[in-house]
């Protein structure tokens, strides 16, 4: 899903490729894209479940303002994942309703 | 979130400007150069607002930056405002407008007061959305997040996408999806007629996306992530005509259906407010400056009305001297030449076709009484015989622009682009351009590279007998080579024979725009506007 060369934008500059956590995988993304980038290069797309429908839902504006894509990041939840850095071991998971699934 | 006391640490700015977008940026830069202290807030991590995304060459005329690509000139505002001293805040995000001009601002997850002699409320705009049967499925997405993702962050929104909404956000990213590399299976809207720009239609059109006007999502399919999508036709009166059902495969929905005015700042504040349909939704009420019914509070850009980022940048100087008279340090004489220069460059951006009191009017001839092609307007490509009736088709011995500009739009490089006068627009930068056939066109190309709406070929049918060469703009990835044999695909985007690449120029001047010359059987030079190449057919 990655765009390496774009013919408008040139070769896309990246910082440093990290690994993270998501729900007990290990993901690679890189460091201070948003945490949506790097879950949507990995083909992740459901970041969470609605707690009264179940109801999954992902990215939808990208841009911090609709809230679909919260997840539960480093324990905390309804982190906006599309404006939220991804940094080096960040544990990201699913969230359900406003938790995460506990196993 | 911690609350300081209000008082104890209240800084204050002779103006605070509420987002740094293209309309924030030029009143930043404005009052600043006019020895205002300014500060702007943004709450993204990012200033630009979203010029950053918007990779095409922009309409307009010099003035307006024509030609300019969104993201070189949202460089060059950054540029400006920090050698002006123009203080950007960026992760603020502004919740508050009270009384004497107080301001309050998120920054950090702590609330801290701020206190303006003048505000400028430069906010912008916000996606509206449609709700269908799986509207909320991962995968349905808005445009801007499309443009975001690919044009920001460089990853693709989708594989095969959809597109709902033919105004111009939604033909101008699903160009940019192309660009990007992903499959646009169809443009679809509800509405009988595409809505924005027809040269930004017949980018796509040729490039082989179909267009379904009148046609809405009955479906998003899938049951964790959007797997395709079922639309159907609809009557006058929106509803599923029964038997016109058709299904995409499809990993991707995005929706450009309108944008709306981000007012609720002004609102808070106690500006007098409109609903106003021709301007998205609710507006303050402002007079020519941008200035509200609360003295000292300004508005510029899409809060007041949704247009686009040309206009918005000159809204902005216009607050933003207003800004600098309302606060003394101008002289009415200075704010009313400043302005009278800025009004009529607005005034000329707010003309033609797509103009604010045209929206909605079904026109049937240009301004210059031309037949407008309801073709273009259905299936976003103007026929054979279109072509020919305007101003700027004419045929001609040896190489020659063609330029298949059908409608009053605002904009002229391409005049200016002609070092030897073969196109003319005149004052009127509505104009359709007109190629005189008695200037000598060179072949330089300059013409077709500054065309934003990419809209001009040269063609040249005295190269080798029995062949038409036409050279075409080309923005995709890989750039063909000379010898390379493709497809040659026509207005429609259909396959019509097969064409050769002759020539690959590239050129600083061109901006990323390669001109590919490629030859087509003399019979075909009419027909064919786009070169696909064979590899991609292959995959």
């Amino acid at each position: 899903m990655r765009i390496i060369e774009h013919p408008i934008l040139g070769e896309s500059i990246k910082g440093k490729l990290i690994k993270f956590e998501f729900d007990g995988k290990i993901v690679e993304g890189y460091e201070g894209e948003p945490i949506s980038a790097a879950l949507k290069a990995a083909g992740i797309m459901v970041h969470r479940h609605t707690a009264k429908q179940d109801s999954p839902r992902g990215i939808f504006c990208a841009i911090g303002r609709c809230s679909d894509c919260v997840m539960v990041v480093d324990g905390k939840p309804n982190i906006r994942t599309c404006v939220t850095p991804l940094t080096e071991g960040m544990k990201v998971q699913t969230q359900y309703g406003v938790v995460a699934k506990t196993v | 979130m911690t609350f300081e006391r209000a008082g104890a640490v209240m800084k204050r700015y002779d103006v605070i400007v509420v987002g740094a977008g293209p309309a924030g940026l030029t009143a930043s830069i404005e009052a600043a150069k006019n020895g205002l202290k300014v500060v702007v807030f943004d709450e993204n991590a990012k200033p630009g607002g979203q010029l950053f995304k918007q990779i095409h060459k922009f309409f307009g005329s010099k003035e307006h930056k024509a030609k300019m690509r969104g993201f070189k000139i949202g460089d060059e505002l950054l540029k400006t405002a920090s050698e002006v001293g123009v203080e950007v805040v960026l992760n603020a995000t502004v919740i508050g407008i009270f009384p004497d001009k107080e301001v309050t601002v998120n920054i950090e997850d702590q609330l801290i007061h701020y206190k303006g002699d003048a505000i400028i409320v430069a906010t912008g705009a916000t996606e509206n959305m449609v709700t269908f049967e799986g509207w909320t499925l991962p995968g349905v997405i808005g445009a801007g997040a499309a443009q975001t993702m690919m044009n920001l962050h460089s990853v693709k929104p989708g594989n095969k996408v959809l597109m709902l909404g033919s105004g111009n956000v939604g033909l101008v990213v699903s160009y940019q999806l192309l660009q990007a590399g992903c499959e646009v299976v169809a443009v679809i809207d509800a509405a009988p007629r595409i809505g924005g720009y027809g040269v930004h239609a017949s980018k796509v059109t040729r490039c082989g996306v179909p267009f379904y006007l009148s046609h809405t999502i009955i479906k998003a399919e899938g049951d964790t992530r959007v797997t395709g999508v079922t639309v159907g036709e609809v009557d006058g009166n929106w509803q599923i005509i029964e038997g016109t059902q058709k299904y995409f495969e499809a990993d991707t929905i995005c929706l450009a259906v309108g944008l709306s005015p981000m007012s609720q700042l002004l609102k808070m504040a106690g500006c007098t407010m409109e609903q106003d349909p021709k301007k998205g939704g609710l507006v303050p009420v402002c007079n020519q400056y941008g200035e509200t019914s609360i003295s000292g509070i300004f508005v510029a850009g899409d809060v007041s009305g949704i247009e686009e980022a040309s206009s918005a940048m000159i809204e902005g100087k216009i607050s933003g001297i207003a800004a600098a008279y309302s606060l003394g340090y101008i002289d009415e004489e200075s704010l009313v030449t400043k302005a009278k220069v800025l009004e009529a460059s607005l005034r000329s951006l707010r003309q033609g076709m797509f103009a604010p009191e045209n929206r909605g009017k079904i026109l049937d001839k240009t301004e210059e009484g031309y037949d407008i092609s309801m073709n273009l307007l259905k299936r976003g490509y103007l026929t054979e015989e279109e072509v020919e009736s305007y101003p700027g088709v004419k045929s001609k011995k040896g190489i020659h622009p063609v330029i298949e500009c059908s409608q009053n739009i605002p904009c002229n490089p391409c005049q200016d682009a002609c070092s030897k006068k073969c196109i003319l627009i005149g004052e009127k930068i509505t104009s359709l351009p007109v190629v005189d056939k008695e200037a000598t066109c060179t072949g330089c190309g300059m013409c077709v590279a500054a065309c934003s709406g990419q809209s001009i070929f040269l063609v040249d049918e005295s190269q080798e007998e029995g062949y038409t060469y036409i050279t075409i703009p080309y923005e995709f990835l890989p750039l063909p080579k000379k010898g390379d044999i493709g497809l040659a695909l026509n207005r429609s985007g259909s396959e019509v024979g097969q064409a050769e690449v002759v020539k690959v120029k590239t050129a600083k001047a061109y901006d990323h725009t390669h001109l590919l010359t490629i030859k087509v059987p003399t019979e075909l030079g009419l027909k064919v506007r786009f070169f696909k190449q064979l590899q991609e057919v292959l995959v």
